[in-house]
């Protein structure tokens, strides 16, 4: 099944009075696997949407050899009917029917088991699709497009989503694809990733292709000097300096201990289930896991949002009450600053203006607009927030500066607070292109500077390799490993997974 | 940027060119010709000093029942309980102010009765508001029930309690009385219309300027933008929800300044009814400006009275079915004018010559992600 060949020349692609392509030139050939790396917002999505006709393109041709029906897109939000079994999704759209139209599931199976067998995917076909791990969801979503005949593959950020283990498998799952003659394009983040197992690379900025060559096997025996390469690429310039944790002293006092914090969901599962852990003063402590393992709940615990929380949370010395009130809430606030994982839904107001963002929940503690102007200003010019306008709608900044408008907001208010003690961070840099990521990363390296004891929950190990002096491995709503951050993504990933040896 | 002014205008002309339009082939199918009931309409509001005093006397309660749907619409509710608030503030209202005596001057009279008549408003939007905040019932529901409840204990109260079987109030205290606008403008002679207009529009311009400067007011903004993020920063949601509520009831009461206080001198069943969901269409129009507001309400004024003049000539439900069409044309044509200038703002920044070689430093690359 030898995949066709794409040429995508020139093209320019624009919402409303947005570009999103400026130009982009890429010709995409069966047999490797293409990368697209680049910054957010620099067109990589927008390149493969183009490619399969779902953005408007203003200028440029995309040939298609065999035509467009060849070409299947994995979405990086799947397009997964929930309650349907894997098998109705695997088909659905192309469901294969007998006479008035009646379903043949029998004949579905069929194909849908010759095709795993084929591919070596495999997929649980009778169970229901919300009960399917992620990375099983994703299985599906390749296999629905190669049952739709399609021998060219786009996807968006497969990885985003997964576990190291999950996203190797993956990767060795899309080589033999491609090594049987497919096309395959991924987008992504990680460089490592693109280092690994692409054999071509295409990078993206602002708009247009700057770079578009394959990958020589002899550069893979230097992934220093090629990873350097392909960043100066994508940040047209100098890379940013690379982040560590600041020193940390030998008689540091314990600053933050958790201990046994239990939390049951409405469905009576146990999402934290006797987690402790401890945090010392200047210490940064990262948190990898599995999305969906606790991650998101610890965050909340500790922000006080989480009144059904059994368990207790000591700082520095005291236990915290339980919070009962906004009062009670608003007085852990000024020990502990917190920035949830879904900045649009717990952290910004999308339709209120930047300089309202940067002051929420603050205007008890402000003193006149004259005060408010300074301060929103200062944390503008702080954090680099672009563009520099506090009048300006949030909702129209890219992801990267959204998101340093809300950890700005929560490590400059805790800083200048004079019973400060915790900064905890849930994904501070997710879906955040390296230019910010850097900005942010500084900030949390020196609010620990300041003797702030830091929590980072993150899904990119890289990031908390950079960071953290200790990373702690959530599994089921435990800690079940703590490790230096040298360790491999191996053994990080294994401890995920909640295997024994780790 | 008068350009700009230009373009978003457009649209909203644009609808009123084509309610005329409509206007004028309502009445030819009525055996009218067209012209002529259309001058009828202009002369009875915006026509003669009478007309347009007619037309601020419609539009006073507007002025109140909009500004009231717009703050609780800030903190992300429906306020639809704006008629049963009313009512039931004017006949307290008017009560206490029949019972006020009569040597009582305006300067004391008048804001004790607006108190009275603000509280109960607030009162009955508390049924709603309490149960929103704390048990997350919907307000909707709430308030269209209580507007039932509120229909149901007035003609019992006139009949019942009070005794009365004419379903209206005692006259009011002197003092308690809006005089009407004729004293200062003698051409208005003759229209209803009352001290209570400009009262109406310095409390719009007063409310909405606080709710956009001060801490109560931004925050109940906020609330209504995004609960999740206000309540993880430490303000407290249910408290600026049924702040917002409570404000908005009494808001809507005080349109009993522009019916029973400015111009019957008492209170009867029905006075100032409508004017609640009336109010819902000011609110949207207005778009959650102050002067939004004001004219918004002066263009519901103007239909109503319009339909009122041409009564003798065209149907009243053809004035109806008119004005509803008006009002869903200028709804639509001032989506499309705020469109227009979103774009036009947006792309301000943008249009950016195109540059084959940029070597832009690190720095300003990443202030640009």
């Amino acid at each position: 099944m030898r995949g066709p060949v794409m040429k995508i020349e020139d093209i320019a692609v624009r919402y409303g009075d947005c570009w999103s392509i400026r130009s982009a030139t890429i010709t995409l050939e069966p047999g490797v696997i293409h990368a697209i790396l680049g910054e957010n917002g620099a067109g990589k999505s927008t390149l493969l949407k183009a490619a399969v006709g779902f953005a408007p393109r203003v200028a440029g041709t995309v040939r298609i050899e065999g035509g467009a029906g060849a070409i299947g897109m994995v979405h990086q939000h799947f397009m997964l009917v929930s309650a349907f079994t894997a098998l109705e999704n695997l088909v659905l759209g192309n469901e294969p029917t007998g006479s008035f139209g009646r379903l043949d599931l029998a004949k579905a199976r069929r194909e849908a088991e010759a095709l795993m067998e084929k591919t070596g995917l495999r997929v649980n076909l009778d169970a229901r699709t919300s009960e399917l791990a992620v990375g099983e969801r994703q299985r599906l979503e390749i296999l629905r497009v190669l049952y739709r005949g399609a021998r060219a593959i786009l996807l968006d950020e497969p990885t985003a989503v997964l576990s190291p283990l999950e996203a190797e498998e993956l990767y060795t799952t899309l080589g033999v694809l491609a090594e049987g003659g497919a096309t395959i394009a991924v987008v992504t983040h990680r460089m490592d990733e693109v280092i690994r197992f692409a054999g071509h690379v295409t990078i993206m900025r602002r708009g247009r292709t700057v770079l578009s060559r394959p990958i020589a096997a002899e550069e893979r025996s230097d992934p220093k000097r090629l990873e350097d390469v392909l960043t100066r690429a994508i940040m047209g310039g100098e890379p940013p300096p690379e982040t560590s944790p600041p020193a940390l002293a030998q008689d540091a006092k314990v600053a933050l201990s958790i201990e046994d914090l239990v939390l049951v969901d409405a469905g009576g599962k146990r999402v934290l289930d006797g987690l402790s852990l401890t945090v010392k003063k200047g210490e940064i402590v990262g948190i990898a896991g599995i999305e969906g393992n606790g991650q998101r709940e610890l965050v909340r615990a500790a922000a006080g949002l989480e009144p059904g929380v059994a368990g207790s949370i000591v700082l520095d010395g005291a236990r915290l009450p339980a919070v009962r009130s906004t009062e009670d809430l608003r007085k852990r606030r000024r020990a502990i600053a917190v920035v949830h994982e879904d900045r649009h839904a717990d952290g910004l107001m999308l339709d209120a203006s930047v300089g309202d963002n940067l002051v929420l929940g603050e205007l008890g503690e402000i003193d006149g607009p004259g005060a408010e102007a300074a301060l929103i200003t200062r944390r503008i010019e702080r954090f680099g927030v672009y563009p520099p306008e506090p009048a300006r709608r949030a909702g129209e900044l890219s992801g990267g500066n959204q998101q340093k408008v809300v950890v700005g907001r929560a490590l400059d208010r805790i800083e200048a607070s004079p019973e400060r003690a915790l900064v905890v961070l849930g994904q501070p840099t997710r879906g955040v292109d390296v230019g910010a990521a850097s900005t942010i990363h500084g900030a949390i390296v020196k609010a620990a500077e300041k003797g702030l004891a830091v929590l980072v929950v993150s899904a990119d190990l890289g990031e908390l390799r950079r960071l953290s002096h200790r990373i702690l491995v959530i599994h089921r709503g435990r800690i079940v490993a703590e490790l230096p951050p040298t360790t491999s993504d191996d053994v990080i990933g294994r401890a995920m997974l909640g295997m024994e040896d780790a | 940027m008068n350009d700009k002014r230009v373009r978003a205008l457009l649209p909203i002309v644009l609808a009123i060119a084509g309610g005329i339009l409509l206007f004028n082939l309502i009445a030819f199918a009525f055996g009218e010709a067209p012209a002529s009931a259309l001058r009828v309409a202009f002369e009875g509001t915006w026509g003669t000093p009478y007309g347009f005093g007619q037309v601020l006397f419609k539009a006073t309660p507007l002025l109140f029942t909009g500004l009231a749907f717009e703050v609780a619409l800030r903190a992300g509710l429906f306020n639809i309980g704006a008629e049963g608030q009313l009512a039931l503030a004017s006949l307290v209202g008017a009560l206490v102010a029949a019972n006020l005596p009569a040597s009582l001057p305006m300067p004391i009279a008048l804001p004790i009765v607006l108190a009275v008549a603000a509280a109960v408003g607030a009162l009955v939007a508390f049924v709603p508001a309490i149960l929103r905040a704390r048990r997350g019932v919907h307000e909707i529901i709430t308030a269209i029930m209580v507007n039932r409840i509120v229909d149901a204990i007035l003609p019992w109260t006139f009949s019942t309690v009070l005794g009365s079987t004419s379903l209206r109030t005692a006259d009011i205290a002197p003092g308690a009385a809006l005089p009407r606008l004729d004293r200062v403008v003698p051409s208005f002679a003759g229209s209803a219309a009352s001290f209570a207009f400009p009262l109406a529009v310095v409390i719009v311009f007063a409310a909405m300027s606080l709710l956009d400067r001060t801490r109560p007011g931004r925050e109940i903004r906020w609330v209504g933008l995004r609960p999740e993020a206000c309540r993880a920063e430490g303000i407290d949601v249910e408290r600026r929800m049924l702040l917002a509520m409570l404000l908005s009831g009494a808001l809507a009461a005080l349109a009993v300044s522009s019916t029973a206080l400015g111009y019957k001198g008492y209170y009867e069943l029905g006075l100032g009814a409508g004017a609640g969901w009336s109010g819902i269409a000011v609110a949207m129009l207005g778009r959650g400006k102050a002067i939004g507001i004001v004219l918004a309400a002066i263009f519901l004024g103007t239909l109503e009275q319009a339909g009122l003049a041409v009564n003798a000539r065209v149907p009243k439900e053809a004035m109806d079915v008119l004005e509803a069409t008006l009002i869903v044309l200028v709804a639509v044509a001032s989506r499309v004018a705020s469109k227009r200038t979103g774009v036009v703002q947006a792309a301000d920044p943008e249009p950016e010559p195109p540059r084959d070689n940029p070597a832009p430093t690190p720095a300003s690359e990443e202030a640009r992600s």
